[in-house]
């Protein structure tokens, strides 16, 4: 059954269409793939499901429940959460504290418990710290762990970004670029932590990639958008065949 | 309703305003190019009054001088303050709200340094011209009402002039939309800011020697410029057309409040006015809003 | 001796009021990443509310002071309903905008006195050393107990990155206003301290210079640190009194050094500055760290 469905969706900014009547639909437990040249509206539908943008048009929903509604934090309260493209950390805290800030949702105290220090803090902060250095192992973050999140190289901020995402422990993970400015090694480990984190997490996994061997590797099914509308839809092989896809995207500058 | 009355006020309301434009046009030029509230310009136009006062009382210039005088003055001072309170900030990108606290401390650095070296007093102008009222029909209409108008409209008129025609104020206008890019199309940033300081600098020093006339000079006047800034956030920050309109509409607002309401509301107004615009439309009456990007 | 014991108790004492509306202000800015230049307002509300729930009611000081902080914080909730969305400057400028309309609302509002201001009764509790420790050590504990939570890591984490925090699923607006609450609490409390000290407040003593003050002390201390705080209030009110030979021309060079403290305060500084007044604001900047860590 689908686990995400966007219905008609449009966002229009000013006289502008980034983003025209998509229909999409993410099955629970899949890899999806989101792929299209610069400026085609991938971005803009991240940002619609998670609200940070409001759909001009067009409905969100999650597990049977309408979202385009919520606020973006109800949104990851739901279980959605992502990574952003131009990466987003915290950046004057350390990989460990980025972490521990995210693992939040995994404790319930007040304000009061904190100021009093109540064993229900206590125990809070027990289990969240204990979230985090699991996290820490699977991400194979150990060594940077008390390194400012501005002072790792980049293909660690982006494996901080995902890290600091499933500390959530979503239901749905959508990545945006994930492998961006990495180097064909990095790509490939990066590639195997997405695999063991949907598997381990039973995470469905929304990405968007240019690395064409990255998507055609991981995904299940694939969306093509181009100009803000949906091109091509179906598995890695479908669109590789696509006679519209090769034209208007692979053909020119696929990797 | 005594129409009459309210006319002169209404006169008297943009009279004042007039000089808020000219406080006001400061910090929207700043804020355009650099995206920060100047809170240093106060003590640039309190700098202004004083220079027109010793113009006067010292060297006994004419109303005129007095004016050009405090203009050059203050052009230099601002861009003086520029370079050695803002410039550092600017050359490590420091946030705004840096630039703000160093303009705090250079206007607490400025009026400290007239108090240590003038003395906290009062000193009134000296009387420049005779102070009568023109009569037109029946309405009286105070000489200094009509000099602060006419010679704000002019001074403003000059800056719309040199932002909208001249090659200058394209360079200004292309900077304020983006300084990145503006410098990327060869205009040198150093130089806008530093023509941005002159002209504000410049119309502080007007705005000062008007301000200075009309009341007294003291060194907190600057506190009182603050309501300028007002103006300035009511037409929306950054953009000269609106912190014309929103101090002109300033100034009358207080004004008449202060006629048929009571006196001691005049400031009060101003700052209620500002929570209530930013609450209602932040972007002020010319401003444009934008949205946040992912 | 005793004159000047009088004399250093009285700094320490102003310097204890200054600490505990430094110690909220520096949640707001220093952890939550806002900017205020009107929690001056906030400690004029808690001074007025302390001052009439004393002379009216004849309330016990610490009640008076409990009320000061609740209702400076009661008044912060709809500052900030209508204010915490507003973005960048508008937030700060919203703030100016409030303090100055307190300040000229209480000398507008005549039956509390007006711009001339407010007496309070001598007879009542003349806020001493004592008091002021004791306030500022239980704000401490409770400051640091709360950074040291998860509710203090969100508040750092939406200084960082607001949109990062959304994402994971943080209120960003729920935690700003409950960080503007406490705060403003905070000042509200010191504000009660300083009428029960003075005993006699008037509007004036409560200018946007005195919220610029605050939050430069903020600043001096070092942004995110509490220990630094500290350290920058008791260090900045003891300051103008250390330069009293130079009469006026101390807050000149009071002007000069925020200027300084701005231009050189970065952590990306390195090098080749020889001024001991680097070097100082340096030592403080690593005292801080080690005070965090």
């Amino acid at each position: 059954m689908s686990q995400l469905e966007l219905k008609n969706v449009t966002k229009k900014f000013g006289g502008l269409t980034a983003v025209g009547n998509v229909d999409l639909s993410v099955r629970k437990g899949s890899i999806h793939g989101l792929i299209g040249p610069n400026g085609a509206g991938k971005t803009t539908i991240f940002n619609l499901i998670t609200h940070i943008y409001e759909p001009t048009e067009g409905e969100i929903f999650f597990e049977g429940k309408p979202i385009h509604q919520l606020p973006t934090h109800l949104i990851s309260r739901a279980g959605i959460t992502r990574t952003f493209q131009n990466i987003r950390l915290f950046k004057d805290l350390t990989t460990y504290e980025n972490i521990l800030t995210a693992c939040h949702f995994n404790a319930q105290y007040n304000y009061l418990d904190a100021i009093a220090r109540t064993k229900r803090y206590r125990v809070g902060e027990e289990v969240l710290r204990n979230n985090c250095e699991l996290l820490i192992d699977i991400l194979k973050l150990n060594d940077q762990r008390d390194i400012l999140a501005k002072n790792l190289p980049y293909g660690y901020q982006r494996r901080l970004e995902i890290a600091r995402a499933v500390a959530l422990l979503p239901k749905m993970l959508l990545l945006d670029e994930p492998a961006a400015g990495m180097n064909p090694d990095e790509t490939i480990q990066l590639l195997e932590i997405i695999k063991q984190i949907q598997n381990q997490f039973d995470l469905t996994v929304l990405i968007i990639e240019h690395h064409m061997d990255l998507i055609m590797n991981l995904c299940d099914r694939i969306m093509v958008l181009n100009f803000g509308r949906v091109l091509a839809e179906g598995t890695p092989q479908e669109i590789q065949n696509h006679p519209h896809v090769v034209e208007a995207y692979l053909g020119e500058g696929g990797h | 309703m005594n129409v009459t009355f309210f006319i002169q006020v209404l006169i008297n309301g943009i009279a004042i305003g007039s000089v808020y434009a000219l406080m006001a046009v400061g910090y929207s030029l700043v804020y355009s190019i650099m995206s920060f509230s100047n809170f240093a310009h106060g003590g640039v136009i309190m700098l202004g009054a004083y220079i027109g006062y010793y113009s006067g009382a010292l060297f006994g210039l004419p109303i005129w001088a007095a004016i050009l005088a405090a203009m050059l003055g203050c052009g230099l001072i601002a861009i003086t303050i520029e370079r050695a309170a803002y410039n550092p900030l600017r050359k490590r990108n420091a946030p705004p709200l840096y630039y703000i606290i160093s303009a705090m401390g250079t206007s607490i650095l400025l009026e400290n340094l007239i108090v240590a070296t003038i003395g906290p007093n009062f000193k009134t102008y000296p009387p420049l011209f005779t102070e009568r009222s023109i009569e037109i029909g029946k309405i009286a209409i105070g000489k200094l009402d009509l000099l602060m108008l006419v010679i704000s409209a002019v001074s403003l008129f000059l800056l719309v002039f040199l932002i909208d025609k001249t090659k200058i104020g394209m360079a200004i206008r292309a900077t304020a939309y983006n300084l990145r890019a503006s410098s990327l199309m060869g205009v040198n940033p150093d130089t806008v800011i530093f023509i941005v300081f002159g002209l504000g600098g410049a119309m502080a020093g007007v705005a000062g020697v008007l301000f200075g006339m009309r009341y007294v000079v003291y060194p907190q006047i600057g506190i009182i410029t603050n309501k300028a800034f007002v103006g300035a956030v009511f037409g929306g920050l950054g953009s000269l057309p609106g912190a014309i309109i929103g101090s002109v509409l300033l100034g009358i607002i207080e004004v008449m409040a202060s006629a048929y309401w009571s006196s001691n509301l005049q400031n009060l107004i101003a700052f209620v006015l500002l929570i209530f615009v930013l609450i209602v439309r932040p972007s002020g009456i010319m401003g444009v809003s934008t949205e946040d990007k992912a | 001796m005793n004159l000047s014991w009088y004399y250093i108790s009285g700094i320490l004492i102003f310097a204890g009021i200054n600490l505990m509306a430094v110690q909220g202000l520096s949640l707001l800015t220093g952890f939550t990443g806002l900017f205020s230049f009107g929690h001056a307002g906030f400690m004029s509300i808690g001074a007025y509310t302390a001052a009439i729930v004393t002379s009216w009611l004849g309330a016990p000081f610490y009640v008076s002071l409990l009320s000061a902080g609740l209702f400076a914080g009661l008044i912060s909730l709809i500052i900030g309903r209508l204010t915490l969305k507003l973005k960048g400057d508008y937030f700060v400028i919203a703030t100016l905008g409030f303090g100055e309309s307190v300040r000229l609302l209480f000398a507008f509002l005549e039956s509390i006195g007006g711009a001339r201001g407010f007496t309070i009764a001598t007879s009542a509790h003349h806020t001493s050393l004592f008091d002021v420790v004791l306030v500022n050590a239980i704000g401490l504990i409770v400051m640091v107990n709360l950074i040291h939570s998860k509710h203090g890591r969100n508040l750092k984490a939406i200084r960082e990155e607001e949109l990062a925090s959304r994402v994971i699923g943080i209120d960003v607006f729920k935690y700003k206003m409950s960080s503007f609450f406490i705060s403003a609490f905070y000042a509200g409390v010191a504000g009660g301290l300083f009428a029960h000290y003075l005993l006699f407040i008037q509007p004036a003593m409560f200018q946007l210079i005195k919220s610029t003050e605050l939050t430069i002390m903020v600043i001096f201390g070092g942004l995110g640190s509490i220990t630094g705080s500290v350290i920058g209030a008791i260090l900045l009110t003891a300051l103008p009194e250390m330069l009293r030979f130079l009469n006026v021309w101390r807050f000149v060079i009071y002007g000069i050094l925020v200027i300084l403290i701005m231009i050189l305060r970065p952590k990306g500084l390195m090098g080749g500055q020889e001024l001991r007044l680097i070097s100082w604001t340096r030592r403080l900047i690593s005292k801080r760290k080690g005070g965090q860590a």
